[in-house]
């Protein structure tokens, strides 16, 4: 966090030293972890969900600026893909890969079902109408007994496993995790640059005026949902995989709101701001935890006193991360 | 081939915006559309463009119906406008104002440009080389990278203009383009709205800058009440009884028309400045 803060207030003399700095400690940070005690490793690898679920939602919230308060489904959508597709519950046991693409599939689908009566709302509208498919999806889960569970969830999933190896361990699925977050993270970056983020970019700045220069908006923005969901239910399945229990406490509308404030926390519409507001809201709670019945409350301090101070996040969109490879190199 | 409303109608309720107008506007030249205030000179443009729906009658481009089209399908058709308070994308630079003008022609390379970097920004620069050209044309180059929110109003008109112009539109459709413009501005907007005159481009402006209007366009069009009262050349306009009638009530001279649309223009640019 202070890493970050100082990165985005830097003067363009040290800015340079800073981004080796940022980047130095990434990497620390990366080599580290596979010999923390396993209860830190699971933090950081909760950790790295939450900010593969931010990357995906950002592309809906900062990308293309509709406000998506229901992306917690999606997330369930890949859970249960997970559970239903690796357990015992139907008898079906298949490969963790077959999955993780049937999530992906599965996710894009829900996103455009969502995505096609939704995209004719904006702003607070948009807001509580993807808040109540939230709800429904979580209700539908802990109502269909027969296929879910219910409220009692699924338990004693498969253990997943790539090409022969084992993905079990906290540590393992560290590494997974770390290579999904940057490939995402690159997919998501990558797309934020092209002509399809370009008007993303426009919708979210005049709607109106991006349709009179020709985008049809409907199918941008069902782009927009679609690799969103994608990303969310790939998560979840993941999430399914490394729990090895799902159930639908997992998906409450507090989960949804939470990665809205890590990406508002952290800068809207910036990936490196997102690792920053996850960083933030997922590991202070960690670290507080002697202070359990204090960390709300200091947690709500912290988002004022950000909101006062950054009104942008802690990175904010204009410091992206072509900017901090431009730095790294020296451009 | 042209652009043509035929009996072209809109209504709200009781009240009738465009009484049948029927026009044509030809390729190569610079239409003006003039009127008192609320004679539904930019309902006309609005209509054009997709931005209102037709109530009846229809507007075609060399041979195609495009009041049965969505707004964004009318922009591919070849349409380009300007709206009469500015809307650029604030938060995106001068550079990619223009350069998201090119996503329906390269849309279909998304995930080519997402997962094959060369092809990305050889797609990137071809676009930004042609952005920059229009640019240039409009004296903006210096400031590409600046958030097109960030730039003085002037530069933001102009903006507007080179992003309508970027696709290299076979319709342009200025709405009030010299509104909040100081006399400067103004004669530079003449100089440039001149010299983007093609063969091939219908250009309309609505506009109370007589000067602009006078010294631009080679073809009139006055509205009054929804109804188009006169067409002609300026020359043919300030000798209307008609037109002075529709402007000032009584018959007058046309430095009493300008004078009339001066002060409509000075009260639209303080409201505009305000609003940016």
């Amino acid at each position: 966090m202070s890493v970050a803060e100082t990165l985005a207030a830097v003067r363009p003399r040290s800015s340079r030293a800073v981004a080796f700095l940022v980047f130095a400690i990434a990497i620390a940070l990366i080599a580290a972890t596979p010999f923390l005690p396993n209860y830190y490793i699971r933090v950081i690898d909760s950790l790295l969900i939450y900010i593969l679920l931010g990357i995906g939602l950002n592309i809906v919230i900062g990308y293309t600026g509709l406000l998506d308060l229901g992306f917690v489904a999606f997330y369930a959508v890949g859970a249960y893909s997970y559970a239903l597709l690796a357990s015992p519950q139907l008898g079906l046991h298949l490969p963790f890969l077959l999955i993780l693409l049937v999530a992906a599939c599965l996710g894009a689908i829900t996103g455009i079902l969502l995505g096609i009566p939704v995209l004719r709302l904006r702003g607070d509208y948009l807001a509580i109408v993807t808040l109540g498919f939230g709800e429904i999806v979580r209700i539908i889960i802990n109502n269909l007994d027969w296929l879910t569970g219910g409220p009692k969830g699924i338990a004693r999933l498969d253990k997943a496993s790539i090409l022969g190896i084992q993905i079990a361990r906290p540590v393992d699925f560290f590494w997974l995790l770390l290579v999904v977050v940057l490939l995402a993270g690159l997919v998501a970056w990558r797309l934020e640059r092209s002509i399809l983020g370009k008007a993303w970019a426009a919708i979210r700045e005049d709607q109106d005026a991006a349709r009179g220069i020709g985008i049809n908006t409907t199918n941008a923005k069902l782009a927009a949902f679609a690799t969103s969901a994608t990303i969310g239910s790939i998560a979840g399945a993941i999430f399914g995989a490394s729990q090895r229990f799902v159930s639908p406490e997992s998906f409450t509308l507090q989960e949804s709101v939470l990665i809205v404030l890590m990406i508002v926390v952290g800068g809207i519409g910036n990936i490196l701001g997102i690792v920053a507001g996850a960083a933030i809201l997922i590991l202070l709670p960690e670290v507080l935890r002697e202070f359990a019945e204090w960390r709300i409350l200091f947690l709500g301090l912290l988002m004022i006193f950000l909101i006062i101070v950054r009104p942008a996040g802690i990175v904010p969109r204009s410091f992206g991360p072509d900017k901090l490879i431009r730095r790294l190199i020296g451009k | 081939m042209t652009l043509a409303f035929d009996r072209l109608r809109k209504e709200y309720g009781q009240v009738v915006a465009i009484d049948d107008v029927t026009a044509s506007f030809a390729p190569g030249l610079i239409h003006g559309v003039i009127g008192p205030n609320g004679a539904g000179k930019s309902t006309l443009i609005n209509m054009t463009a997709g931005s209102y729906t037709v109530s009846s009658g229809s507007i075609v481009l060399d041979g195609k119906r495009l009041d049965r089209l969505k707004k964004y399908q009318i922009a591919n058709s070849g349409v380009a406008r300007t709206y009469q308070n500015i809307r650029l994308f604030d938060q995106m630079t001068a550079l990619e104002n223009l350069e998201v003008c090119f996503y329906p022609t390269d849309v279909g390379g998304t995930w080519k440009e997402v997962l094959w970097p060369p092809y990305a920004s050889s797609r990137r620069d071809r676009r930004r080389e042609k952005c920059m050209e229009i640019l240039r044309f409009f004296d903006l180059q210096g400031h590409a990278d600046a958030e097109a929110g960030s730039l003085p109003y002037g530069r933001q008109r102009m903006l507007e203009i080179a992003r309508a112009l970027v696709c290299n539109p076979r319709v342009l459709l200025l709405d009030e383009p010299a509104a909040g413009l100081n006399h400067h501005e103004t004669a530079e907007l003449t100089a440039r709205l001149a010299a983007q005159r093609s063969p091939d481009r219908i250009t309309i402006i609505v506009e109370h800058d007589m000067d602009l209007v006078m010294a631009l366009c080679d073809n009139i069009i006055v509205m009054h009440h929804g109804k188009l009262l006169f067409q002609g050349t300026p020359a043919e306009v300030q000798a209307s009884t008609d037109v002075q009638l529709a402007y000032l009530g009584t018959a007058n001279d046309i430095d009493d028309i300008r004078a009339a649309a001066q002060d409509r223009r000075a009260q639209l640019g303080i409201r505009t400045r305000r609003r940016s």
